[in-house]
């Protein structure tokens, strides 16, 4: 029990993870490489606010979604200008950095060393979120929270005018709509709830080091949102389902580990190949990347 | 009021082109694509802009709308207030000044619903910050309400409910048919609040019959909405039905102004563009 209990808070964080990625991706055409990095922003940030300020949950949660938010506006201001491939790279080298930063500024992050012992959030300063079951209502909470929020994002007028954005810039600007600030908008938004998945990760976890926020981290996210779909709310929280059950379920046909998980990585690679030759829109998606 | 709603002075433009000279060295050639082009369009009327291929209508039309910007030269817009300098401002800061823009190619949502097209080019933006989507719930519905209702009277309005195209409301846009793309186009500018539309080519690959219907609306606009009409057109039939002035560009520069049957009937345009 305890097993499905640890695979659905997974579940609940990677739909955090790829809701919020689908707001970049499928709604304002930005293929971004750079979601692990706010992702580890928002781990580092809960850490920060956790055992330095002490800060009682929401509070904290607040701190990490503003300060994600800040940091991401680093990237979009330069980065917006570019467009397409330009853009990706751009993405990727903010990955970099931020991983190399987080690698090795050991004063403050510990490096390689990572930081233990991350206590658990406390609800109003008191009572302390420890234990699967606890956390795992306060991950089904939080990934409610962001697939309503974001479903009212989508069907709202902002929504339209970002599918705008994603289907033709140029006749969204000729109606008079400023498309670099819904673009910006965009990267706050979806940054600062990669920074929940962040600090849920984190207190979860209660150790993180530089590696779990990597390159291979911020393809993996993109991956799930592009094999589940773009667009709308379903595909991505398809696509969390998957890419979190897929390797559960590899295990169960009974190969060892360490053939699972190479394993792993080449049945991603095939799904999104046969995906985007017979289904570009992913496995629940309404947008064709591409 | 200004007679005039733009006032277009000395614009030039250039493409720079790197060569090798005669003594193989590497100089910038320069081909003026507007050439010191003067022009006012009159409030309240339509202006027909025509000439051949090349002869730099488009980008006429682009630096008006600040997607291209000019070496040199001011183009002052008198809207409803004090005059605006257009030159060095961004395309969206145009559109809220007042001037709408067709494009000469279809650009429409085709994932979007034919009326949610008409929805996304309200002027009145309300409820496209996020903030107010997520928080301002009533107020948001009241007022996406209200715009529905907008773009179905202007839907009725324009071509009536026993048209097709009224059927095809809900669907995609991408189903329409090239010419109905044109006219959705058309309707989406009637649901924004503009001074000066200027239009590239709306008329141009359609039937007959949509040209008609084309050239209706473009006239509604005008004594219903109290919209000034700047169009690129190639048809010298809807020059002569729908403008009141017409002008000729050649070579980037306005050669010859004034009613569409003068500048129509001038030799030099018979010769060099209609070709008779």
């Amino acid at each position: 029990m305890n097993y499905i209990i640890h695979i659905v808070i997974i579940i609940n964080i990677y739909i955090i993870l790829t809701v919020s990625t689908n707001l970049l991706v499928g709604m304002a055409n930005l293929l971004s490489l750079g979601q692990a990095a706010f992702y580890g922003i928002g781990a580092y940030l809960a850490v920060f606010a956790l055992m330095i300020l002490n800060l009682p949950l929401l509070p904290a949660l607040i701190l990490v979604m503003v300060g994600t938010a800040l940091f991401s506006l680093l990237v979009a201001y330069p980065s917006l200008r570019l467009k397409g491939d330009y853009f990706i790279l751009a993405t990727l080298g903010f990955q970099l950095i931020v991983f190399t930063i987080l690698y090795n500024w050991v004063a403050v992050t510990r490096g390689p060393y990572g930081i233990p012992g991350i206590p658990a959030p406390k609800l109003f300063g008191m009572l302390p979120i420890t234990g699967l079951v606890p956390f795992l209502i306060l991950s089904a909470i939080l990934a409610g929270l962001t697939i309503f929020i974001f479903y009212k994002l989508i069907h709202s007028p902002f929504g339209r005018v970002m599918k705008g954005v994603r289907d033709d810039e140029l006749a969204v600007m000729s109606l008079g709509r400023d498309v670099t600030k819904f673009k910006i908008w965009a990267f706050a938004i979806s940054s600062a709830f990669i920074g929940i998945a962040g600090m849920l990760y984190a207190t979860y976890v209660s150790y993180i080091d530089p590696t779990s926020f990597n390159l291979d981290e911020a393809i993996f996210i993109l991956a799930a949102v592009l094999i589940g779909g773009t667009g709308n709310i379903k595909g991505p929280v398809v696509g969390a389902v998957f890419v979190v059950i897929l390797p559960e379920l590899l295990r169960f046909v009974g190969f060892p580990d360490s053939v699972a998980a190479n394993l792993r990585q080449i049945v991603y690679g095939l799904t999104l190949i046969i995906l985007m030759r017979y289904r570009p829109q992913g496995i629940a998606g309404e947008y064709k990347i591409g | 009021m200004h007679e005039n709603i733009l006032h277009i002075e000395d614009i030039k433009l250039a493409y720079v082109r790197n060569i090798l000279n005669k003594r193989g060295e590497q100089q910038d050639e320069r081909f003026y694509i507007i050439d010191d082009l003067d022009l006012m369009v009159p409030r309240g009327k339509i202006t027909a802009l025509i000439g051949g291929n090349g002869a730099g209508k488009t980008t006429l039309f682009n630096i008006i709308s600040g997607f291209v910007h000019p070496e040199s030269g001011k183009i002052i817009y008198h809207g409803n207030s004090k005059p605006a300098k257009i030159i060095g401002k961004k395309p969206y800061k145009i559109t809220r000044l007042g001037i709408g823009r067709m494009f000469q190619d279809n650009h429409i949502f085709p994932e979007m619903s034919v009326l949610e097209n008409m929805l996304i080019a309200d002027s009145n933006d309300f409820g496209e910050t996020p903030f107010i989507s997520l928080f301002l719930n009533g107020r948001n519905e009241w007022a996406e309400n209200k715009r529905k209702k907008e773009a179905e009277d202007i839907f009725i309005d324009l071509f009536g409910k026993d048209n097709p195209f009224w059927e095809k409301r809900h669907q995609p846009a991408n189903l329409l048919s090239y010419g109905q793309q044109r006219l959705l186009g058309l309707a989406r500018l009637f649901m924004g609040e503009y001074n000066l539309v200027l239009l590239d080519e709306p008329t141009a690959g359609v039937n007959p019959k949509i040209i008609r219907q084309a050239m209706e609306i473009i006239r509604r606009m005008v004594e219903e909405k109290g919209m000034t009409i700047f169009l690129i057109e190639h048809n010298m039939k809807v020059v002569l039905d729908v403008a009141d002035f017409c002008s000729f560009m050649s070579h980037g520069k306005i050669t010859a102004f004034g009613t569409p049957e003068d500048v129509i009937g001038n030799d030099k345009v018979r010769k060099t563009y209609l070709g008779i």
